[in-house]
């Protein structure tokens, strides 16, 4: 679930629509594939959660593949859309986007899931003593989401909330630091570090805790592009992964690269954002099958849950949702 | 009601305060001027050292060129401008007749929201007299304008003319011993205009008022009152004082009359005078 | 009567027929995406469908609405009337009620969360701060434009300054009033939708929801109900005007 989507999206998606419809012969995607150029839209500014994308640009991955990569988008993007109206080649969503796009009739897949362990939780203050999100919910007080969230379904479905009052987040951790019975959704890279800076003795316990656990930071593309460009898609992955590999080694640079486009965040956020999404990017099936693998079941558990969660008609096969990038270096199958 | 028979009286005003005084107010006007100042433009002198002096329940116009100052000294008279020189007596005691005073616009200026009767009633009400009053009296004004019919439109529905009428009404409801008007019937068709002139000098000789008409017409001026003043071009002097040779009887018949022509040719002369040329 | 009914209404309900048509016939063709634009049709399902969700998120903004319409007016008139009282409180504090007008409410609607706290209050509160200065601002210019023979007629009868206010001034005012608030209705939607985005509730969360579960169906089925909103508060200022100024002009229609 990309987090946070500003209220602007109204807006963006109007006019996405709007563009969409002299997009749908994809005259810019025509124009920069002659050009060896790609487009990726990003749901956010530049912080740790994109370190391997800049990277990668900077050590030159993508170049050395012949990949021109041009970034775009940012807060309130409609990446699905964009993607799926082939303004861009690639975008960042969240794996329950892609079922969800799925359901609606587009055809988007992933293809690298940066977070193998969903980097969402629920920030309490420390002070309140709990131990669980069960805790926190039982104990009942205000809880700041962005409505319409799968995981809050899930929540509702799973524990008891009826204590609790649901607010929308205005992507502002004010009224946490100011409420001691505020819990919030929070990006572990960001508002529990800023919560820090500011003073407060912030907890988080991670959606995924729950049995919620959608891969985060995806990348995704349509099918279509996918089965066309099967060596094209196979390069910029390989790209994708080296430079994923470089920031989790050193995020110095990347992080002095990113900390010129975003000036809000400081060095020193950026370095305990990048320790902090560690251990959720590279877990041991990272470590065996590559940073930014996806498997099989973790696709068919998302799309049983969001079934039951009545957000989707029917769970869509596990296996359209995405394109392992292993498969496409042998001789590509046929996806559907 | 007072038993005590007023000939003068019609039947639609309620009787005066028992006194012996007579039911117009004097007006005495010494050296009046009024200059309006505005930042960046130069002083504009509207009324220079006028002086006036009206008998009680006489019948002036004031008779000058459009831009004169002429409405500038009714204003002043009405207490609505002030004297920047020269003072200002009303009657024998000199101080402003407390709701004794009507004023008359160049347009009706009448409250659109209001019907005819609500109009006319509003000087009552803003002086705190009682609703009963203030519906019977303005019934009365009412039809003594001959408007009886249309007390319930409102001032959309009715005609230019008609809605002078209502003007008219409004300023007698008090029942003033002062009735100044500027240029009431300016912007009226002649036949319309000629009406009403037969219908205010009937008024003022059924109620004794005191009337101060300013207009720009001779043949209105003559027409109507018994004294003419004459002003010059602004800054406003008095040319002539003139009475009227006219009998007090007046109807459509003596438009046509020597004596009519004869005292217009007066007013006209004085009028060229005063607007600085020779006659 | 019937000849106006015609008139009135034939007019806009063959656009929309139109419009509709060829929007559902032109999205078909193109094959446009469900994603992006919705056919016209799956609008109106989507709002069948989700009518228990909508109908009860449309009473609550359009409660909010009315609450902020409601202080708009009442504290829009008032200091209309302040500023009115001389020219210089109107230069000493007319260019802050300017404030509301440039104000990005956007940008400030968070603030309006930690101010008021979540939920209805801060959602009236942002449909106040938009919709108040078409009220202050026309109310003031009508109350400016009182016919300076009137206010002499008024001084004439040594009117009391409420009597000058309430039975010349305000009645005078009403159709720029009445402008001004056929402004601030349409404002105040706007106004308690982006409220509802930070503050909670009524139509605002529903459209975040369908447009974090890519149901841009319901997107527009929620943003169809918001501007029925608008529209019958619209309706409601224009018969009220009508009404309340159909003896003011001879052919019974506003200014």
């Amino acid at each position: 679930m990309s987090r946070r989507a500003a209220s602007k999206r109204a807006v963006a998606i109007g006019m996405a629509a709007l563009l969409a419809i002299p997009a749908c012969g994809g005259e810019d995607a025509a124009t920069r594939a002659t050009a060896g150029k790609v487009a990726l839209a990003l749901n956010w500014k530049p912080e740790p959660e994109f370190g391997g994308l800049y990277e990668a640009q900077r050590m030159d991955a993508f170049a050395k593949r012949g990949i021109t990569l041009e970034l775009t988008g940012g807060p309130g993007a409609p990446v699905v859309q964009m993607v799926e109206a082939g303004k861009v080649e690639f975008g960042i969503a969240a794996a329950d986007e892609v079922v969800l796009a799925r359901d609606r009739g587009a055809d988007i897949v992933a293809v690298f899931a940066t977070y193998q362990t969903n980097p969402q939780g629920i920030m309490v203050h420390a002070a309140r003593g709990l131990h669980s999100l069960a805790d926190v919910f039982a104990a009942g007080g205000t809880l700041a989401v962005e409505p319409g969230v799968a995981y809050t379904k899930f929540f509702e479905k799973h524990y008891d909330l009826t204590k609790m009052k649901i607010v929308p987040y205005g992507y502002s951790i004010a009224p946490f630091l100011g409420d001691p019975t505020l819990a919030q959704q929070v990006f572990v890279t960001a508002e529990p570090i800023a919560a820090r800076r500011q003073g407060a003795d912030p907890q988080v316990f991670l959606i995924a805790e729950s049995g919620f656990n959608p891969y985060a930071a995806v990348v995704i593309t349509t099918g279509a592009r996918a089965r066309a460009e099967t060596k094209r898609l196979a390069d910029f992955v390989a790209a994708l992964r080296e430079g994923w590999r470089g920031y989790l080694d050193d995020p110095t640079l990347a992080n002095a690269l990113m900390g010129q486009l975003n000036k809000e965040m400081d060095a020193d956020t950026f370095r305990l954002g990048a320790a902090a999404q560690q251990p959720l990017i590279e877990d041991a099936f990272a470590k065996q099958s590559g940073v930014g693998a996806m498997s099989l079941e973790r696709w068919a558990t998302l799309g049983r849950q969001l079934q039951e969660l009545g957000l989707i008609g029917a769970a869509p096969a596990p296996r359209d949702c995405f394109v392992q990038v292993e498969t496409l270096q042998s001789p590509p199958e046929p996806l559907r | 009601m007072t038993p005590s028979p007023l000939p003068r009286y019609p039947a639609f005003m309620s009787a005066p305060e028992p006194t012996a005084a007579p039911t117009g107010v004097a007006v005495r006007v010494r050296g009046a001027c009024r200059v309006f100042r505005s930042a960046g433009e130069a002083d504009v002198v509207a009324v220079d050292g006028v002086d006036l002096s009206i008998a009680a329940g006489e019948f002036v116009a004031i008779l000058g060129p459009s831009g004169c100052g002429k409405s500038t000294l009714l204003r002043m008279i009405a207490g609505l401008e002030p004297l920047d020189a020269g003072d200002l007596g009303f009657g024998a005691g000199g101080g402003a007749p407390k709701n004794a005073l009507a004023y008359v616009f160049q347009d009706a200026h009448l409250l659109p929201w209001r019907d005819v009767l609500a109009n006319v009633a509003l000087p009552l009400e803003l002086q705190g007299r009682a609703s009963g009053e203030r519906r019977d009296a303005a019934l009365r004004a009412i039809a003594a304008v001959g408007l009886a019919d249309a007390a319930r439109r409102h001032p959309a529905q009715l005609s230019g003319g008609m809605r002078m009428r209502v003007s008219l009404a409004r300023a007698l409801v008090t029942e003033p011993r002062l009735l100044l008007l500027d240029e009431p019937f300016a912007a009226l068709d002649e036949i319309t205009r000629q009406d009403l002139d037969d219908q205010l000098r009937a008024l003022w000789a059924a109620t004794g008022m005191t009337v101060l008409f300013v207009t720009h017409s001779i043949a209105e001026a003559a027409f109507l009152a018994e004294r003419a003043v004459v002003l010059t071009r602004r800054p406003a002097r008095v040319v002539l004082e003139h009475a009227l040779d006219l009998p007090a009887q007046r109807d459509a018949a003596l438009r046509g009359d020597a004596r009519f022509a004869r005292e217009m040719s007066v007013l006209y002369e004085a009028l060229r005078r005063g607007n600085g040329k020779a006659a | 009567m019937k000849p106006r009914f015609v008139e009135t209404f034939v007019p806009p309900a063959a656009t929309f027929l139109l419009t509709t048509a060829a929007a559902e016939f032109g999205i078909r063709a193109a094959g446009v995406s469900p994603l992006l634009l919705p056919t016209p049709s799956a609008v109106a399902r989507a709002a069948l469908q989700h009518a228990p969700t909508l109908l009860p998120a449309l009473a609550m903004t359009a409660q909010a609405v009315a609450i902020g319409l409601a202080l708009s007016i009442a504290l829009g008139l008032l200091v209309a009337i302040a500023l009115s009282t001389s020219r210089w409180v109107e230069r000493a504090f007319y260019p802050y009620a300017i404030f509301f007008q440039i104000v990005p409410i956007v940008a400030i609607a968070p603030l309006l969360v930690i101010w008021f706290g979540y939920g209805m209050r801060a959602v009236v509160a942002a449909a106040f701060i938009v919709s108040v200065f078409p009220v202050i601002a026309n109310s003031l210019a009508g109350l400016l434009s009182v016919d300076p023979a009137l206010r002499d007629l008024f001084r004439l009868y040594g009117a009391s300054g409420f009597a000058r206010l309430w039975k010349l001034s305000l009645p005078w005012a009403l159709p720029n009033v009445l402008t001004g608030l056929r402004i601030a209705a349409g404002l105040a939607v706007i106004g308690a939708i982006v409220g509802e985005f930070v503050g909670g509730g009524g139509l605002g969360v529903v459209v975040l929801e369908a447009m974090r579960q890519q149901r841009t169906d319901l997107v527009f089925a929620a943003v169809l109900h918001a501007a029925a909103l608008g529209l019958a508060l619209f309706a409601a200022v224009n018969a009220t005007s009508h009404f309340a100024l159909r003896r003011w002009h001879t052919q019974e229609t506003e200014p």
